[in-house]
């Protein structure tokens, strides 16, 4: 991929920077294959299930049961795709999915930066108590609170629609935490300083300074939060009752349970599920690849 | 990643900090300078919109929850049709045998699925960080797997260890040996479960770790080199207990998650054949905490018995966090 | 797409979000969820293979005035109706009820209209008596039609038969397994000849057992009855099959489609609709089953009903049209095209089901299934039946594992007190 380019003071943690190098220059050349050696199993076994689901999605499912098994892909991937589509409405789930991981992410990116700027670098009476109890509540597990959250949907009407799904997702503590820790070291003072002085308020601090600064914190936090939406899957197998609003994750469920024993058209379905995310991770990745040493592969 | 990220004082401990060390490792500096009172309303009003959701969403489901747990809940009744029963629910969760089947399940999967996984991750990151080449195409490659959906990765395992078909009893075979009844033998399903939790999640630690590997200063390599540390040595003295934070925070959130495991076994052995009404596979030997909660929350609709085995999964799950947080102090007393 | 994700995005829009460029990418309307009063969008839930898809479809289109929207539902569907009905939203006005989940459904009758008040009176008699009654709460409400029956029956393969000395031709066949004794005889003597296996695992046997039984689990005065003797014999009688190495332990569908392909399973006892399992599992066998008779007797396993909700917009069309997919040649046409075996006994005079069938080898198995289906015994079966039976079902398998089968005895036994308990069953 592309060289990354990182806005903000970066210096400190690149690899690259004149810092002395760990090892000594002169040591042997050969012992440096032996880590590659390994990393490269292990590249092998991560990589190997996409490359399998490649060969069953496009192979027939009596060909990867057959013995010998096929072990390259075929040429049926048309027809197991046009099987997917017969069985669920691939486009409308997709859409669904989209619309729910791009609006929850937005939304959480904007009140979790808002409050964790507030938290990181204001003192206001009730702070300690109030992050005392965002921390209390964080470490509870999900699922406490899975029967009250599916109630008040209920009392709301929004079982069996999406805004069930964007909603409760905007109350994960993780961001405020993260985008806190993120802040509190990034966002220099003295600029906040500054800028308070040009007359600048909170918000203006926010969107000109803590903002720009914090760019690869909110980075993460945005490709976490779009993952997580994007592959949840518990919470809208309860909610998502009505059989026309689903999302990529309970369709491709449904797939598995209705119509399990065409493997081939369930690879199918499974492997169309995962490239947006991945094509949107690979997109998103030069800001996770950001260090120096980044800079020495093209 | 997200670690390696520029401001270096956030590294990787800074998350492990978030969770753990809190307020105790950073002074705050209220950025009101120059004695002029910065307004507090916009403050206010900045985390009001997360704290009414925070509030609506997680605060009162807590609560709701611990009263449901000693209710029996009518679910077309609602609230009103809903009846206390004290702690009945509660003394059928301790004798429940299910559910301590349950309990001794999602351990056997969280010690299958968390230290070999861990450890391996911590191989990975130290050989990364020992390359110059291609340090950005390994992380990528070893990052992927965390980013795919569960149900498609659960779905490509279940193809794969298919019992007598499977690309693994066919290459098992192949090897002369018999192929495992990976989907119906008890341990086997857990080693399955697991196995798919080290595939998709230890990529994710080796980065974690990397991050931390590379916020150790050169300096303090130098200086145990020039004590005639090898890298292997540099490794066990200085690299690991340097690392302790970021372990201890990988341990911590794979405990939690680990032992919160339901996607898998849900969508490997949640739905039988009709005759059969058990789930979580054969001998519900994959049947999890939560995948159990799941069933009797909404599939039998019993919420009250439903909130109960939450508390009785929060608990379990405390109970382990608490024990990685000894050991890890018991190291530090060393 | 969706009304939900337009006056969703909508919502969206209005705080100010960033999804708005995908809001161009949802416009393309059609279907209608639950919620229009108008009365004329009908949504009717079924899952896979529990009627006719094309017979779903094409009564749907001769409809006139009403637009039914049929939907298949994946996974777990009692799940699914429990809380679409206890949300009280997205509630399909027509729905499909399985018939082990019959029981719990007529608990909250409430849920669902008396189609008593529509005309269900008055065709009453079409259907198979007992399964029609099944859906018929203690005062007298209606609230389903029968789709279909599960009559149980012996499958075997010819040539296994043959392989073991036993007859082939499916009368004289069912006179050697016309009792439990002869069943597991015969399975002994293809095991010997064969090896193969001549059932999928206990389970299948307990369930079949169980199903004979007036009552199980739960007696009809509410009494606990998880060891009883009818419990107990069943129980028994699946431990033979492992003891007497006639099961095939097989317990995921793969492995079953792999092992009736392979022809390491070789025979069932099971319902009518099991048929289709076996024929979809393993094409390739076709022309080699035969059906013959339950040991001990037919009983029922399964079959479904048709049901209108409370939130049913059109009570009357919705009834006439889950009417005429019942209809003799309707419900012929379904156990044409998915094996669904009708409740409708009319339907049992017509071509589709008396003539042979090419996966039977010719045979005619309306021969053995119809007279099964009028004999079928009349039982009591509890709304907590099915949770209190998980555990034996869960020590089964653990029995086909290498667990001791007395040890698995008591502790399915214990595990289902509690469960019992908390059901309130004393």
């Amino acid at each position: 991929m592309a060289a990354p380019t990182l806005p903000g003071p970066e210096a400190a943690a690149g690899a690259a920077a004149p810092a002395p190098k760990r090892r000594p220059s002169g040591a042997a050349r050969r012992r440096s294959l032996l880590p590659h050696l390994v990393l490269w199993v292990g590249v092998l076994a991560a990589l190997f299930p996409f490359y399998w689901s490649v060969v069953m999605a496009t192979n027939t499912t009596r060909d990867i049961f057959s013995t010998p098994p096929k072990l390259v892909p075929g040429t049926h991937l048309l027809e197991n795709i046009s099987n997917v589509f017969a069985r669920i409405d691939f486009f409308g789930a997709l859409a669904n999915t989209a619309v729910v991981a791009v609006v929850t992410t937005a939304l959480v990116l904007t009140l979790d930066s808002l409050a964790a700027f507030a938290f990181a670098k204001f003192e206001f009476p009730g702070r300690r108590v109030l992050f005392g109890l965002l921390l209390l509540l964080f470490m509870l597990p999900a699922q406490l609170s899975l029967i009250p959250q599916f109630l008040i949907m209920r009392e709301l009407g929004w079982i069996g629609q999406l805004q069930a799904l964007v909603v409760p997702a905007l109350a994960n503590a993780f961001g405020v935490f993260w985008m806190r820790q993120y802040m509190s070291t990034s966002v220099p003072d003295e600029v906040l300083d500054a800028s308070r002085l040009d007359g600048c308020g909170f918000f203006r601090q926010w969107w000109h300074v803590a903002v720009p600064t914090a760019r690869p914190g909110l980075a993460f936090l945005a490709i976490y939060t779009f993952v997580a939406s994007w592959n949840d899957y518990v919470w809208p197998l309860i909610v998502l009752v009505n059989p026309q609003v689903q999302t990529l994750q309970t369709s491709l469920a449904q797939l598995n349970v209705s119509f399990g024993t065409d493997y081939s058209m369930v690879m199918a379905g499974a492997l169309m599920a995962i490239i947006p995310i991945m094509v949107a991770f690979l997109f998103l990745s030069r800001w996770f690849v950001a260090d120096g040493t980044a800079g020495a592969v093209k | 990643m997200t670690l390696t990220a520029p401001s270096g004082a956030a590294g990787p401990g800074a998350a492990a900090a978030s969770a753990g060390r809190g307020r105790k490792n950073r002074l705050i500096r209220p950025a009101r300078t120059g004695g002029s009172q910065q307004r507090l309303g916009p403050v206010y009003l900045a985390i009001t919109p997360f704290f009414a959701l925070f509030g609506v969403f997680v605060l009162v489901p807590v609560v709701f929850s611990i009263w449901l747990s000693f209710q029996k809940y009518s679910v077309l009744g609602g609230i009103g049709g809903s009846e206390f029963v004290g702690l009945r629910n509660f003394e059928f969760l301790v004798q429940d045998a299910t559910f301590r089947r349950a309990i001794v399940n999602s351990l056997l999967i969280w010690v299958l699925g968390t230290f070999p996984m861990l450890a391996m991750a911590l191989v990975v990151a130290a050989m990364i960080n020992s390359v110059t080449k291609l340090k950005s195409f390994y992380r990528l490659a070893y990052f992927l797997p965390n980013v795919t959906s569960i149900v498609a990765v659960t779905l490509f395992f279940g193809a794969l260890f298919s019992e007598q078909f499977g690309l693994i009893n066919q290459a098992l075979a192949g090897l002369g040996l018999s192929g495992v009844p990976w989907l119906t033998d008890p341990w086997a399903m857990k080693v399955v479960v697991a196995t798919l939790i080290t595939w998709q999640w230890c990529g994710y630690n080796a980065i974690l770790y990397l991050a931390g590997m590379q916020a150790i200063p050169g300096e303090v390599y130098e200086a145990a080199a020039l004590d005639g540390a090898g890298p292997v040595r540099q490794f066990w003295s200085v690299t690991l207990p340097l690392l302790r934070p970021v372990i201890l925070f990988t341990t911590v959130i794979s405990t939690i998650t680990t032992l919160q495991t339901f996607t898998e076994p849900q969508v490997l052995f949640g739905s039988n054949t009709a005759v059969n009404p058990n789930s979580g596979g054969p001998g519900q030997g994959a049947l999890t905490m939560v995948l159990y909660f799941y069933q009797q929350a909404f599939n039998n609709n019993d919420y009250g018995y439903g909130a109960a085995i939450a508390m009785g999964v929060f608990a379990v799950v405390l109970v382990f966090v608490v024990i990685n947080f000894r050991l890890a102090r018991t190291g530090d007393d060393r | 797409m969706s009304l939900s994700r337009r006056s969703f995005l909508l919502t969206a829009g209005l705080l100010g979000a960033a999804g708005s460029s995908v809001l161009t990418a949802c416009g393309s309307g059609g279907a209608t969820g639950a919620g229009d009063g108008d009365g004329k969008d009908l949504a009717f839930w079924y899952w896979s293979g529990a009627i006719s898809d094309t017979v779903v479809k094409d009564v749907a289109a001769a409809q006139t005035g009403i637009t039914i929207t049929p939907s298949i539902i994946g996974g777990d569907f009692k799940q699914k109706l429990t809380t679409t009905l206890s949300a009280g939203q997205s509630v399909p006005d027509i729905t499909g009820v399985k018939g082990e989940d019959m029981p719990s459904f007529l608990t909250q009758s409430e849920a669902f209209l008396d189609l008593n008040d529509l005309g269900a009176k008055d065709i009453a008699s079409s259907f198979s008596a007992a399964k029609y009654a099944a859906a018929t709460t203690k005062d007298g409400k209606q609230i389903g039609l029968p789709i279909d029956l599960g009559p149980t029956a012996t499958y075997y393969r010819e040539d296994s038969f043959a392989a073991a000395g036993l007859p082939t031709d499916p009368t004289a066949a069912g006179e050697a397994v016309a009792t439990w004794d002869g069943w597991f005889d015969a399975a002994k003597k293809v095991k010997a000849a064969t090896g193969a296996a001549s059932v999928r695992n206990t389970t299948d046997i307990f369930a079949v057992a169980l199903a004979q039984q007036p009552s199980t689990f739960v007696t009809e005065d509410g009494a606990w009855g998880g060891e009883s003797d009818a419990v107990k014999k069943s129980w028994d009688l699946a431990v033979q099959a492992h003891t007497d190495g006639v099961s095939g332990a097989v317990f995921d569908g793969t492995g079953y489609n792999q092992a009736l392909a392979a022809g390491t399973i070789v025979g069932h006892v099971g319902p009518a609709w099991f048929g289709l399992d076996i024929a979809s599992g393993a094409p390739d066998t076709s022309g080699k089953w035969r059906v013959t008779q339950c040991p001990d007797g037919p009983a029922n396993i399964g079959g479904s009903f048709l049901t209108l909700t409370t939130a049913c917009r059109n009570p009357q069309a919705s009834f006439e049209y889950i009417k005429t997919l019942l209809s003799a040649d309707n419900a012929a046409k379904s156990f044409t095209d998915a094996s669904v075996f009708p409740a409708t006994l009319a339907a049992y005079d017509l071509p589709a089901l008396t003539a042979g069938q090419d996966f039977y080898g010719g045979q005619a198995t309306i021969e053995v299934f119809g007279p099964a289906a009028q004999a079928l015994p009349t039982v009591y079966d509890d709304a907590n039946n099915a949770a209190i039976a998980a555990p034996y079902y869960t020590e089964l398998s653990n029995v086909e594992g290498g667990k001791d089968a007395t040890t698995a005895w008591n502790d399915a036994v214990s595990a289902a007190k509690q469960i019992a308990q908390r059901a309130g069953v004393q």
